[in-house]
């Protein structure tokens, strides 16, 4: 894993950088112990902070490199020479030196944003802040640093936990040291970032948690305030389901005396408007008025009185109702619904929709539901 | 009966034009078969028929009625008598199987030719008629005509590619899918394509809207239900089934089945063969199953909801009057009633108004467990008896969940033809029947 990483543009670019102005190198590749793949990005901060230049060893990124991208010539070489000194890891231990040395500076930009190590972290294409801090931690920690390059990195023993630390370890250590690093090695690489960064802000919480504990409190007014608003404003909108003036035919109303319903006849002047039928039948041997709901019980369209076959038909589907409702024909699952009507107090009938009376539930024998004649 | 001279003198124009049209369409064909297939002998049948669709135009042009081209009454009389759901159901089904069963035939490209000319030609002879003009020339209806012919052609090429692939394979040999499968560039080959297609459709559709004036109506009212009242033509199949099923089935259930039905589709496929090419000896069930589902199921029964259903949702003939008035006995019984009082002889089990809940769920249950029996059994007791016969193979390979989906699904889709043919034979309204719940089945 940790011996995969292929250079980005930008680490050669910075390990060029790096080996002009140091006139050749930084231990650059001294990352935390355990930092094999950070290594090359290291090199640039590293450099501008750390005076002390190791002309020894040549920007050091390369060895990692696979036949990386020979962009520049000049650091190929470098690399090559480099990973010919090294080969016997003698040049690791001095390397340490420089960095340690860079250390206030490197500090003061880490203690100043202490998150800014975080994302960068993340990202194997490293920033310069992520190395600075992982060269802080390494030279915190006092340990020998990483692996210079590939070819010594399998001989570190820690190496199989190389690549969590690799993203992890970098921030915790600029706090706390190695036994921080340690700690946070087996855990799986994303999480210990977050903690690192917590513990990292933890620092300043003698300060920074009174702010922040106000901040909360703002949120909480905030959000309160935000809800409360949510709340009345959907609550003025309830005041809308309740309109001041109601264009709609009344669900009560008179349909005139009696003697306008002579017996067998279905009254349909009323359909357009109110959407009921009265009808003076014979219901199961009684002579009965009634009003009934002009919608059909299979999917709700308005069926037509039939004069000539005496019956209710739906045009949506075909159901066929009798006079008195009852449906025989057709999807329609149930009888017609009828409407309260009752005898008001100047004799004449007076239908009221607010109410309806279902024959399947028995609702029917209801006296509200028909006046007899 | 309808028809006057007023109508044929206006239809006269149109039907010339139709005539016409056919002809050209013909002499056309036959143009190329002579020059480009050198079929001297189908060139010269065609042209000759060319010939007679002219004098067919010009008969519709004499400008007297009386010559305008048309089905003898005695015809569409005894169409209209023997039109009915349970014929035009049986006879589309009958249809579909001749042309499965015969595709060798059918999907021969001078037979598929006879038979189209066959359809258009009876068009217009039908469209002398005024009930049946009065309908197909709708403007609603318009684009469904055009639509049916679209899938009938659709359906023969895929027929055709099909039938080849299959005589092919049994030869040993791959598909034509994999044998021509030439390369397109896209610019500026498939570009320009899709732009003059693009041209001409708009075209098409300008002249459309100009000469097709949009079916506008009255403001919409509450209470007035426009008779007969219809669904959109995709939708035509859907109030079909709502004759037959409560909408919580109809409406709801069945059409969400359809859909779960179709993205199953391909966690249920088994086969592997097929892939990528038409094929139908090799894939009979699948094939058939679609088929069956989206022919017989779904275009027939959105072209009984267009065409056939009049006012009240009635049944009417091709050539018969759409009378508001017409009067079809429809008394159907629901399974409690025949089981408990024709059958019994006793009246249904009732409870009084004021019983406690249980009692009245008890009564309901025993009312309509002869309804609940048969459903249990045809749900319950059906898939694993198939799974022991009829399916036996596919049980083996599909394993028990996607065996189950399957299985569950075609008896769902079953349920709509048997509940039909139920409604024809016994007057069956509902197997299940529980208005106090709006439950009923």
């Amino acid at each position: 894993m940790a011996e995969k990483k292929k250079m980005s543009v930008a680490e050669i670019l910075a390990a060029a950088r790096a080996a002009k102005a140091g006139g050749g190198a930084i231990p650059t590749d001294a990352p935390p112990p355990n930092e094999p793949a950070a290594l090359p990005p290291a090199a640039q901060p590293a450099s501008e902070a750390a005076e002390p230049p190791k002309p020894a060893k040549p920007a050091a990124p390369k060895p990692s490199a696979p036949g990386g991208r020979p962009s520049v010539a000049e650091i190929m070489a470098q690399a090559r020479a480099k990973k010919a000194a090294e080969s016997g890891n003698e040049a690791v231990a001095p390397a340490a030196q420089p960095v340690a040395e860079a250390k206030p500076a490197v500090a003061k930009a880490v203690a100043s944003k202490p998150t800014a190590a975080k994302p960068a972290a993340k990202t194997p294409a490293a920033s310069a802040q992520r190395d600075t801090a992982s060269i802080l931690a390494a030279a915190r920690s006092g340990t020998k640093p990483g692996p210079v390059s590939k070819a010594d990195a399998p001989v570190r023993p820690s190496l199989p936990k190389a690549p969590a630390l690799t993203k992890t370890a970098a921030p915790a250590a600029a706090k706390v040291a190695g036994a921080a690093a340690d700690k946070s090695a087996p855990s799986l690489p994303p999480k210990p970032v977050r903690t690192a960064a917590k513990k990292g802000t933890a620092d300043t919480e003698d300060r920074r948690g009174f702010l922040e504990m106000t901040l909360g409190s703002f949120m909480a007014l905030g959000f309160t305030a935000l809800s409360m608003t949510g709340g009345l404003w959907t609550l003025g909108l309830a005041r809308f389901m309740f309109p001041n003036v109601l264009a709609e035919p009344p669900s009560r109303f008179k349909v005139g005396f009696r003697e306008g319903f002579p017996a067998g006849k279905v009254e349909t002047k009323f359909v357009a408007q109110f959407g009921v039928w009265v009808v003076n039948s014979d219901v199961g041997g009684l002579q009965q008025i009634y009003a009934l709901k002009t919608v059909c019980t299979h999917l709700g369209c308005t069926p037509n009185w039939l004069e000539a076959e005496q019956k209710f038909k739906c045009p949506c589907h075909g159901s066929g109702f009798y006079k008195d409702g009852v449906n025989f024909e057709g999807p329609a699952p149930r009888p017609l619904e009828r409407y309260s009507i009752r005898l008001a107090d100047d004799g004449q009938l007076e239908v009221d929709k607010s109410r309806t009376f279902h024959e399947e539930l028995g609702q029917w024998a209801d006296p509200d539901s028909f006046i007899m004649v | 009966m309808h028809s006057n001279g007023l109508f044929l003198k206006d239809v006269a124009g149109f039907l010339g034009g139709y005539y016409t049209a056919l002809a050209v369409m013909n002499a056309v064909a036959a143009y190329i078969l002579w020059r480009r297939k050198h079929q001297t002998g189908w060139a010269i049948v065609w042209t000759a028929f060319a010939s007679a669709l002219m004098v067919l135009a010009s008969l519709a042009m004499s400008g007297s009625a009386a010559w305008v081209p048309a089905l003898p009454q005695a015809v569409r009389s005894l169409v209209n008598t023997l039109s009915g759901p349970v014929n035009y159901t049986a006879g589309t089904t009958a249809l579909l199987l001749i042309l499965f069963v015969f595709r060798k035939f059918f999907v021969q490209p001078m037979v598929a030719w006879t038979v189209l000319n066959g359809a258009l030609v009876l068009m217009g002879l039908s469209m002398a008629d005024e009930n049946f003009a009065s309908i197909v020339m709708k403007p609603d209806n318009v684009p469904i005509v055009g639509l049916v012919f679209l899938l009938a052609f659709f359906t023969w090429v895929a027929t055709k590619q099909a039938v080849v692939n299959d005589e092919r394979i049994a030869q040993g040999l791959p598909p034509m899918e994999k044998v021509n499968d030439e390369k397109v560039l896209v610019w500026p080959d498939l570009v320009y394509t899709e732009l003059i297609c693009m041209v001409g459709v708009t075209a098409f559709l300008l002249v459309w809207a100009i000469l097709l004036q949009a079916p506008l109506e009255e403001p919409a009212s509450s209470v007035k239900t426009p008779n007969p009242s219809k669904a959109p033509w995709y939708f035509l199949g859907l109030q079909e089934m709502l004759v037959y099923f409560d909408p919580w089935y109809a409406g709801v259930a069945l059409p969400s089945m359809v859909i779960f039905g179709l993205m199953a589709l391909p966690y249920l496929d088994f086969n592997k063969k097929g892939n990528g090419y038409y094929s139908i000896a090799e894939r009979k069930f699948s094939y058939l199953t679609f088929q069956f589902g989206f022919l017989e199921l779904w275009i027939t029964l959105i072209i009984l909801g267009t065409f056939l259903r009049g006012p009240n949702w009635n049944f009417f003939g091709p050539f018969e009057y759409w009378s508001p008035y017409k009067v079809e006995v429809l008394n159907n019984v629901d399974l409690p009633q025949m089981f408990w009082v024709n059958l019994l002889n006793r009246p249904l089990p009732r409870v009084a108004a004021d019983a406690p809940w249980y009692a009245h769920v008890g009564t309901i249950l025993l009312r309509e467990s002869p309804g609940l029996l048969i459903m249990a059994a045809y749900m319950l007791l059906l898939p694993p008896l198939l799974a022991v016969t009829a399916f036996r193979n596919y049980f083996a390979k599909m394993g028990f969940i996607r065996y189950m989906v399957m299985i569950n699904l075609m008896l769902l889709m079953l349920t709509l033809p048997l509940k039909m043919v139920l409604r024809w034979t016994l007057n069956l309204k509902y197997l299940i029947s529980i208005p106090e719940f709006s439950l009923n089945f």
